[in-house]
C-alpha cells in the first residue's frame, strides 16, 4: 500500500503532535459530510425526475419496485467510504432523509426512523472491519446490510407495506441487491473518482483510487 | 499583531517538495502586506496556516509561526481568514445570524455579542439591512463584506486575504477593498493579501512580499515600487498578476484591426461603451451570413411550463429581442447582474427553451444538405447535433468536465458529434485522434494528455474547457464569463485561442463584465437591461440592494429566511417536532382508513393557524396523494389474498382484503405526510437547529454542520441544473432509454459531488476560521419553551389520541406490531 507514513515530528512550530489516526470527526469531515448529504437530497430530488419514467417499470409487480431503491440508501455508503469515521453512515443518511422530507417526502416524519436503519445497516459492516475496510466487497456488503434494514423497517419496524409472506421476502431481497448494486458499487466508484480528481485533500479517503479493488489490502494507515 | 516565521516548512501529505520551506518572516503589528509569488510557492498554504485551518495528519512541519509569540491554533479568533468564493463565505441564511456565528464559537456572552454583530455590520456598511435579511439575497460584493462583518465580530488583529476580490464583479471589487482597508484603519489590524489584480490593492498596502517557488522569499520591498521599479513589474508580470498599466495582450502577436483602438489596460471601472446600435442590423466590419436569428425572443431560467414542484411557470427575465448573429461575428453580451444575460447565452446556445418568440437557426448553421432536416429551434436538436454546431464554454470550467483524462475529455465532443438525423459518427475514429493530437498541441496540455481533468490548474481548467468545445468544431463559441476570477497570463492564453477561432472564420458570443476582454477581441458589446452601474468607489447604497434582480434559486421558497408569521411559524420548533411526533406515532400503530381520516381532517382544518392557503397547500400536496395511490396498488396486488377474488393474474391476485388493505395504507401515507408538511414549511431550520443543540441537547458541531450545508441546498441545486445544461453541450446530455438516462444520472450526479465537496471543504475552512469546533460556545438566540408553546404540543397529543380513539370505537383498528 501506498500509505508510506513520515515518521517526521509534526505540529505547526507548536511540537504538538498529530495522532497518525483519530476516529474524532474534524471540521472538515462534519461540514464534508453534511454537504454530501445535502447533496444527495438533491440527487434524489433529480432522481425523482426519472424515476416517474423507472417506476412504471412495477406498476405489473410492485413488490420488484425495489430493485430501484438502492438509490435512497447510497449517502449511507457513500458517507462511509469518503469520511471514514464511525457514525458516518449514519449521519449522512440521516441528513439526507431530512434533507427530503424538508423538500416533501411521501413518508413524513418517519424518514428519519427509515434513515436511521437504513445508516445504520451500512454502519454495522464498517464496525465490523474497524473502519479500516473501504474495499469494492465492503461497499456491496454494506449497500446489500442497508436494503435488508431498510426492509426490515418497512415490513415490521414502522410498517409501511402489508404483503403476503412471499412478496415480503422478494420486496426485501431485492432491496438488498439493489442496495449492494446502487449504493455499493456506485458510491464505491463515486468515491475513487472524487480521489483521482483530488477533491478529498483533508479526509481521510483522499488515496482511495489509489487502494485496491479488492480486499486484502487495507484502506488507510 | 505581528506575525513571525522562523525556519517554517509544510511539507504535504506524499509531496516530495514542500509547500513552504524555511520561511523566515517578521511582520510588524498594522502593516499591509501585498504577498506575491508564482503558482505553488505556498502563498494560500501560508495564509491557512496562520489562520489556524490547516490540518494534514500526515504532514511535515518544521520550525515556527508565531502571532504576538504564540501558535496560530493557540490565537484562535485573533486572525480572520476571507476567501475567494462569495457564497462559502456565508454560514447560515441571516446576515445577523451569520456575523454573530463566529462571536458564538469564541463564547462570547450573549448580551455582548449583538452588540458586536452591529457594531461590525456598521463597519462593512450593510447596517441599512435589518439583522434578518437573508445572506442569500446579498450580491457577491455584499456577502464578502458581511464575511468582512463575520471576523471583525471576533475583533481579530490579523486580515488574512486570499484573493478577496477576484471572483467580484467591478463594483463589487471596490465595495470590498474599501470596506477592508476601512476595517484595518479602524481597528489597526496587520493585512496579509494574496490578490492577482494589483491594481486594485497595491496602492494602499505597505509592503510586497514576493515568494520563491520551493521556500523563502524572493523578494520584500515597499509596495510603490510596484509603480516605478520596471524589473519588478517585468516578474509580478510573469508571475500572471495583473499589474497596473501593463497589457497582457501585448505579450500576444499582433492581431489585425488590434490598432484601430488605442491598447491602453482598460481598469474594471470603465464604463461600459453605449452599444445601443447592436441591436437589430449589426453594423461593423466583415458582416457574414447571419447564423441564428432572434425574434420578439423573451427568456427565463425557469422553464415556461409549468413543473411538478411549481404550478407557476417561471416569468421571462428578458422580453421582445431582435438579434441576428452573423458568421465571423464577435459580440460581447453585457449589463447588470441579474439582467439575464447568462440566461440570453444559454437560450441562444439551445439549452434553455425560449419562454417566447422565435429562435431560428439559418442553414448556414445547420450546415447544409446533411443538416437540413434540422428543426430551426437549437433547443430541439440532440446534444449530438448541438455539439457541432454551437459550443458553449461555462463558467465553471469542472461543471463540464465529463471523463477522466484530458485526452477523453477533449475526445469526446469529436466522438459525440452525429451526422443530423442518423446515428452515425460526423467523424472518424482516426479523424477524431488527429483532432485531439492538434488541439493538445494548441492548448498546450501534451505534457498532460493524461491527467485528471480535475487536478489542472485554474488556467489549465480554463484552456481544456475551451479545447473540450472545440473538440466537435464548432462554428459558434459561447462563453459565459470566461475571464472571471482569472489570472493576466491565462486572461491573454485565452484571448490567444478564441481569436484563432475568429482568425479560422468562427463567431464568439461572450457574457462578460471585462472591458479588457471586449477590447482583446475587438468585440461589439450588446447591453442588456438598464445601465444602473455605480460609479467605482461609492459602494452600493444598503437600501437598494439588487436582490429583487437576482434569479430566485431553487428550493429557495423552502429555505426562505423570512420566517413564517403565522400563529403555529412563532411557536417553538421543538413543541411542533413534538407534536409532529406524537401524531405520526398514532398513525404508524394502525393500519386503518379511521385514524388516517382523522388526521388529515385535522391537518385541513388546522391550515389557517399556519397561515397556508388551502389552494396552495393542495398544490403541495398532490404528488403525495399520487404517491398513495400507487402505495394502495401495491398492496392490492401483493398482500395476503382474503375474501372474494377479484382478479387472478397467475402469479398473484387482487383479493376484497387486499384492497381493503390497500385502501387503508394509502390513506394512511397520505395522513402522514400532511401534518410535517405543515409544520416543516412553517419552521425555519436555524430555529430548528438552535432548538435540537440547545434543548435536545444534540451535538452542536454536527447540528450547525448540518445547518449551513442546508443553506447551500438552492446552491446545490442551481450546480445540479447547470451541471445537466453543460453536459447537453458536451453532447452527453439525458436522453434516450432507461439506461442512456440513468448513465447520465449518475454522471450529473458525480459532477455535482465533486462541486459539493469542493464547496463544503472552503465552507469548512470559513467556519473554523472563525473559531468553530473548539471548546464551549455561547448562543445569540435561546431556544426554549413558552407557554404558548404548551397548546401545540398538547394539539399533537389530542390528535394523535383522537385517531386511535375513533379507530377503536369504530371497530378498524388494526395494530402493526402483532
Amino acid at each position: 500500500m501506498s500509505s508510506n507514513n513520515r515518521a517526521a515530528p509534526a505540529g505547526r512550530g507548536t511540537g504538538t503532535h498529530f495522532p497518525a489516526r483519530s476516529w474524532r470527526w474534524s471540521v472538515s469531515d462534519i461540514v464534508v459530510a453534511s454537504v454530501l448529504a445535502v447533496a444527495s437530497g438533491v440527487i434524489f430530488w433529480g432522481w425523482n425526475l426519472s424515476y416517474h419514467l423507472v417506476g412504471n417499470l412495477f406498476v405489473l409487480y410492485p413488490p420488484v419496485e425495489t430493485l430501484v431503491h438502492g438509490m435512497w440508501l447510497f449517502p449511507a455508503v457513500l458517507g462511509a467510504l469518503v469520511i471514514r469515521k464511525p457514525g458516518a453512515a449514519i449521519y449522512c443518511e440521516m441528513v439526507a432523509a431530512a434533507v427530503s422530507a424538508l423538500l416533501g417526502s411521501q413518508w413524513g416524519l418517519t424518514v428519519l426512523s427509515s434513515g436511521f436503519m437504513q445508516g445504520l445497516g451500512a454502519e454495522l459492516i464498517f464496525l465490523a472491519v474497524a473502519y479500516r475496510r473501504f474495499s469494492l466487497e465492503f461497499a456491496m456488503l454494506a449497500g446489500a446490510a442497508s436494503g435488508l434494514t431498510g426492509g426490515i423497517t418497512y415490513h415490521w419496524i414502522v410498517p409501511m407495506y402489508a404483503y403476503a409472506p412471499t412478496e415480503t421476502i422478494i420486496h426485501i431481497a431485492c432491496f438488498a441487491f439493489s442496495g449492494a448494486i446502487i449504493a455499493g458499487v456506485l458510491p464505491w466508484l463515486a468515491t475513487r473518482g472524487l480521489a483521482a480528481a483530488s477533491v478529498l485533500g483533508p479526509l481521510a479517503s483522499r488515496r482511495a483510487h489509489r487502494e485496491p479493488r479488492l480486499g486484502l489490502g487495507r484502506s488507510h494507515g | 499583531m505581528a506575525v513571525i516565521a522562523r525556519g517554517w516548512s509544510w511539507t504535504h501529505a506524499e509531496r516530495e517538495r514542500p509547500a513552504v520551506a524555511g520561511l523566515d518572516l517578521k511582520i510588524a503589528a498594522g502593516e499591509k502586506v501585498l504577498l506575491a509569488g508564482p503558482s505553488g510557492a505556498g502563498k494560500s498554504t501560508l495564509l491557512h496556516a496562520l489562520a489556524a485551518v490547516l490540518h494534514d495528519d500526515e504532514a511535515e512541519v518544521h520550525g515556527q509561526l508565531l502571532l504576538d509569540g504564540v501558535a496560530p491554533d493557540q490565537a484562535r479568533g485573533r486572525a480572520g481568514l476571507m476567501q475567494q468564493d462569495p457564497e462559502s463565505q456565508v454560514v447560515l441564511s441571516r446576515i445577523g445570524d451569520d456575523v454573530a456565528f463566529a462571536a458564538e464559537n469564541l463564547a462570547v456572552p450573549r448580551e455582548q455579542i449583538w452588540q458586536r454583530v452591529r457594531a461590525a455590520l456598521t463597519e462593512v456598511g450593510l447596517e441599512g439591512f435589518g439583522l434578518d435579511h437573508p445572506s442569500a439575497k446579498l450580491s457577491g460584493g455584499q456577502k464578502q463584506r458581511l464575511a468582512l462583518a463575520g471576523i471583525l465580530a471576533m475583533r481579530p488583529g490579523l486580515l488574512l486575504l486570499d484573493e478577496p476580490t477576484a471572483n467580484l464583479d467591478p463594483e463589487g471589487v471596490w465595495q470590498v477593498r474599501d470596506a477592508v482597508l476601512a476595517a484595518a484603519e479602524a481597528t489597526g489590524a496587520t493585512i496579509i493579501l494574496v490578490e492577482h489584480r494589483l491594481e486594485v490593492w497595491a496602492e494602499q498596502m505597505d509592503t510586497l512580499l514576493v515568494l520563491e517557488t520551493g521556500g523563502g522569499i524572493r523578494r520584500r520591498s515597499p509596495a510603490a515600487e510596484i509603480f516605478t521599479d520596471p524589473a519588478l513589474r517585468e516578474e509580478l508580470g510573469a508571475m500572471g498578476l495583473w499589474v497596473p498599466g501593463r497589457d497582457p495582450l501585448q505579450e500576444l502577436p499582433a492581431w489585425p484591426g488590434e490598432a484601430v483602438l488605442p491598447g491602453k489596460a482598460v481598469l474594471p471601472d470603465e464604463p461600459a461603451r453605449d452599444v445601443k446600435s447592436a441591436w437589430g442590423g449589426m453594423p461593423g466590419p466583415a458582416p457574414g451570413e447571419p447564423l441564428l436569428l432572434a425574434e420578439g425572443l423573451a427568456v427565463g431560467r425557469h422553464s415556461p411550463k409549468a413543473g411538478w414542484r411549481s404550478a407557476q411557470p417561471g416569468a421571462p427575465t428578458l422580453t421582445d429581442l431582435d438579434l441576428v448573429i452573423r458568421r465571423g461575428q464577435t459580440l460581447g453580451i453585457t449589463g447588470a447582474n441579474g439582467a439575464g444575460k447568462s440566461t440570453l447565452l444559454l437560450t441562444l446556445a439551445g439549452l434553455l427553451p425560449a419562454h417566447a418568440g422565435s429562435l431560428a437557426a439559418t442553414a448556414e448553421l445547420k450546415g447544409g444538405a446533411a443538416g437540413a432536416g434540422l428543426a430551426a429551434d437549437p433547443h430541439e436538436w440532440r446534444s449530438a447535433d448541438l455539439v457541432a454546431r454551437i459550443g458553449v464554454v461555462f463558467q465553471e470550467p469542472e461543471h463540464q468536465f465529463v471523463r477522466s483524462t484530458v485526452r477523453e475529455e477533449l475526445a469526446l465532443g469529436a466522438q459525440q458529434a452525429k451526422v443530423p438525423g442518423t446515428a452515425d459518427p460526423l467523424f472518424t475514429e482516426e479523424q477524431v485522434q488527429d483532432r485531439v493530437t492538434g488541439l493538445l498541441q494548441r492548448l498546450g496540455l501534451s505534457e498532460l494528455a493524461e491527467a485528471n481533468p480535475f487536478t489542472l490548474s485554474g488556467g489549465e481548467k480554463r484552456r481544456l474547457s475551451v479545447g473540450t468545445v472545440l473538440s466537435a468544431g464548432p462554428q459558434v463559441l459561447m462563453l459565459d464569463e470566461p475571464t472571471f476570477g482569472q489570472d493576466a497570463r491565462t486572461f491573454a492564453e485565452l484571448i490567444s485561442l478564441l481569436r484563432e477561432h475568429l482568425d479560422s472564420g468562427g463567431t464568439v458570443l461572450a457574457v462578460t463584465h471585462d472591458a479588457d476582454f471586449l477590447r482583446g477581441l475587438q468585440a461589439e458589446e450588446l447591453q442588456i437591461g438598464a445601465t444602473g452601474r455605480a460609479a467605482p468607489g461609492t459602494g452600493e447604497q444598503p437600501g437598494a440592494s439588487k436582490a429583487g434582480k437576482q434569479p430566485e434559486a431553487p428550493g429557495g421558497e423552502l429555505f426562505a429566511a423570512v420566517r413564517s408569521l403565522s400563529w403555529l411559524g412563532r411557536r417553538n420548533a421543538l413543541a411542533k417536532l413534538i407534536a409532529v411526533f406524537l401524531i405520526t406515532a398514532a398513525l404508524v400503530m394502525t393500519i386503518d382508513v379511521v385514524s388516517s381520516g382523522v388526521v388529515i381532517l385535522a391537518a385541513l382544518a388546522l391550515l389557517p393557524l399556519a397561515g397556508i392557503r388551502p389552494a396552495g397547500f393542495l398544490r403541495r400536496i398532490w404528488p403525495f396523494a399520487a404517491g398513495a395511490v400507487l402505495a394502495a396498488w401495491g398492496t392490492a396486488i401483493a398482500a395476503e389474498e382474503s375474501g372474494r377474488v377479484l382478479l387472478d393474474l397467475g402469479f398473484t391476485t387482487i383479493s376484497e382484503g387486499s384492497i381493503t388493505l390497500g385502501l387503508a395504507l394509502g390513506a394512511r401515507a397520505f395522513a402522514i405526510v400532511l401534518p410535517s408538511v405543515i409544520v416543516f414549511s412553517t419552521t425555519d431550520p436555524t430555529d430548528l437547529a438552535d432548538s435540537l443543540a440547545q434543548q435536545l441537547r444534540l451535538p452542536a458541531r454536527f447540528v450547525l454542520g448540518a445547518l449551513a450545508a442546508m443553506r447551500l441546498l438552492g446552491l446545490l441545486a442551481e450546480h445540479w441544473r447547470t451541471i445537466g445544461q453543460a453536459r447537453r453541450a458536451r453532447g452527453v446530455g439525458t436522453h434516450g432509454g432507461v439506461v442512456a438516462r440513468m448513465r447520465g444520472t449518475a454522471s450529473q450526479a458525480f459532477g455535482l459531488l465533486v462541486q459539493a465537496i469542493r464547496m463544503a471543504t472552503r465552507l469548512a475552512v470559513t467556519m473554523e476560521s472563525r473559531g468553530f469546533g473548539a471548546g464551549p460556545r455561547s448562543w445569540a438566540r435561546p431556544a426554549r419553551f413558552s407557554a404558548a408553546d404548551l397548546p401545540v404540543i398538547l394539539g399533537g397529543a389530542l390528535i394523535g389520541a383522537l385517531a386511535v380513539t375513533a379507530a377503536v370505537l369504530s371497530g378498524t383498528w388494526n395494530f402493526v406490531w402483532t
